[in-house]
């Protein structure tokens, strides 16, 4: 059990189908204690998601946008554990016309907001817990990320706000690596959870997966992302920081389609 | 999973949409999402409670397909072996 005892902060849990719902099921599996966060109307969903599994964790609120969220989360883990080992974070969002395919149309509004909520909030959520991490033998922060380093159909804004967060999580990286704290990101392949169902053309990305990735890519199981989630959220990757782990099938150190 | 007829399933449907605050009034089978001011998130944890309920999976990309409480009722009931 790779985080027996670790006390783990998961975000954007909404469905069964979420990557951080696959994640929270391994980390329980693999001994550790977990919280979670949701907010405003998708609290049902990921309370009705939570009961699914091994053991029901409480949710707490927490709207990225809204900063004083931020200092009651703290609060509220400090006095439940002290200290924090890890967090997750699996949270982006970009409004519709910043996705799609009108990328030189959108207005800068859309593009801050997907900006804010997706790349931004990894400092925001990093750094308002960054006392707490600390306070931990080795606190690590991982959050979900799309292959950032080239341009993609369709995604868009959301694929600037993935580059943002690329280099969100090595500046975090930089400032609480001499705290002792950890800072990853997993780059996954597509995954069918309910936030790609707002990416029009998810289909066609999933299935140039299916022509270019060396290794089987199933798009309906998260458990690979989750994987290493756990592993960077364990002591095995205790001298890993700054770095985006490509969980992906292999199709990112693929120059052409396979056949 | 217990097998469910058409009329149970339509009851349980327009109890969730019910839930999600549509106007009970309102949920007929040739009403559509936006009438009932049902959204994309209602329609997700529409998907949850069907499949943990009746063990059917409404993909993103049936949903689409599926734009009146009718259309949901029939997909529904034809794959839980009613």
């Amino acid at each position: 059990m790779i985080l027996e005892g670790k006390r783990l902060l998961i975000t954007g849990l909404m469905t069964k189908q979420s990557i951080a719902y696959a994640a929270a099921e391994q980390a329980q599996q693999q001994g550790a204690e977990i919280v979670l966060t949701s907010f405003g109307r998708a609290r049902r969903l990921t309370e009705r998601a939570a009961r699914g599994l091994p053991e029901t964790p409480d949710v707490l609120e927490l709207d990225v946008n809204e900063p004083d969220d931020f200092a009651a989360l703290a609060d509220e883990l400090g006095s439940r554990w002290g200290a924090l080992d890890g967090v997750l974070h699996a949270i982006a969002f970009a409004p519709e016309d910043a996705l799609g395919g009108r990328f030189l149309e959108t207005p800068p509004e859309s593009a801050v907001q997907a900006f804010t909520t997706s790349a931004y909030s990894l400092k925001a959520l990093a750094a308002s817990l960054a006392p707490l991490l600390e306070e931990a033998e080795a606190g690590s922060v991982v959050g979900l990320d799309f292959d950032a380093s080239v341009a993609w159909p369709v995604y868009d804004w959301m694929g600037v706000a993935k580059a943002a967060l690329e280099a969100v999580a090595r500046y975090l990286a930089r400032d609480l690596g001499p705290r002792g704290v950890r800072v990853n990101l997993v780059s996954a392949g597509p995954i069918e959870t309910a936030a790609a169902g707002g990416i029009p053309g998810f289909d066609k990305l999933a299935a140039e997966w299916q022509r270019r990735a060396p290794l089987a890519w199933d798009t309906g199981d998260p458990s690979p992302v989750a994987g290493t989630v756990c592993y960077l959220m364990s002591d095995l990757s205790r001298g890993v920081t700054g770095e985006i782990v490509h969980v992906d099938g292999g199709y990112h150190a693929m120059g052409a389609p396979l056949a | 999973m217990p097998t469910a007829n058409k009329e149970q399933i339509e009851a349980r449907m327009t109890e969730a949409l019910e839930s999600f605050g549509a106007d009970r009034d309102q949920i007929k089978r040739e009403a559509d999402w936006e009438s009932l001011d049902i959204d994309s998130l209602d329609l997700v944890e529409l998907a949850q409670i069907v499949e943990e309920e009746y063990g059917v999976k409404m993909r993103e990309e049936d949903m689409k397909e599926l734009k009146t409480v009718g259309d949901a009722v029939d997909f529904v009931a034809e794959r839980a072996g009613s």
